[in-house]
């Protein structure tokens, strides 16, 4: 990757999906969705891998290209870099209950990288970055609530 | 399945072992849409909203 390349790197993601057993509804929706983003220039799918964590805790992680019939995924799967090492593996199944499957989602925010470049141009420095859960919004518009109430 | 060998023995991106999120899991868990709380935080993040300092 040339420097070039790399200034214009959107910020990169992750997300793990676990799937408890039994509790699995495959539709084809996800693929569908995120299928979508890819299409629409919203992001670049990195890496992707299947993690099954056994009752016992051990875990076995598997490429897609190993899944089987592919489908729509086929021509993604062929896109994918293998960013992720074994010791991420290591890490990212440490937040999985026993007994799930889980889908893990390595993405490029291409929707950000301009507005990234351009800030690095303009001498900025990413500093902190960071996602905020919706039960936190709620939590503080609910002591916000409160703390108006007992005005 | 074994991972490919490109994955083994190299240093990871992600840096230590991950706790499980539990908030965005309660957040995509499936049921009834909690709906009185939807409304409060569409509320919240509402275009033009200014916040009390």
């Amino acid at each position: 990757m040339t420097d070039t390349s790399l200034d214009e790197l959107g910020p990169v993601d992750y997300v793990v999906v676990e799937f408890p057993a039994g509790a699995s509804n495959f539709t084809g929706e996800m693929v569908k969705e995120l299928l979508a983003l890819v299409n629409a220039g919203t992001i670049r799918v990195i890496d992707i891998l299947i993690l099954t964590k056994d009752d016992d805790g051990a875990v076995e992680a598997t490429e897609l290209s190993d899944v089987g019939e592919l489908g729509e995924l086929q021509a993604l799967e062929a896109q994918l870099a293998e960013l992720l090492a074994e010791e991420d593996v290591e890490h990212l199944a440490a937040a999985m209950e026993p007994g799930t499957t889980a889908g893990v989602l390595i993405w490029e925010n291409l929707w950000a990288a301009p507005f990234a470049a351009a800030a690095r141009r303009s001498g900025g420095q990413l500093i902190a970055n960071g996602r905020i859960p919706i039960q936190a919004i709620i939590a503080s518009i609910e002591a916000d609530e409160e703390l108006t109430e007992g005005d | 399945m074994p991972l490919r060998p490109a994955r083994v023995g190299r240093v990871g991106v992600i840096g230590a072992p991950v706790a499980k999120t539990a908030v965005v899991a309660k957040a995509v868990t499936p049921g009834p849409a909690p709906v009185a709380k939807t409304a409060v935080v569409a509320a919240a993040v509402t275009p033009g909203r200014r916040r009390r300092i």
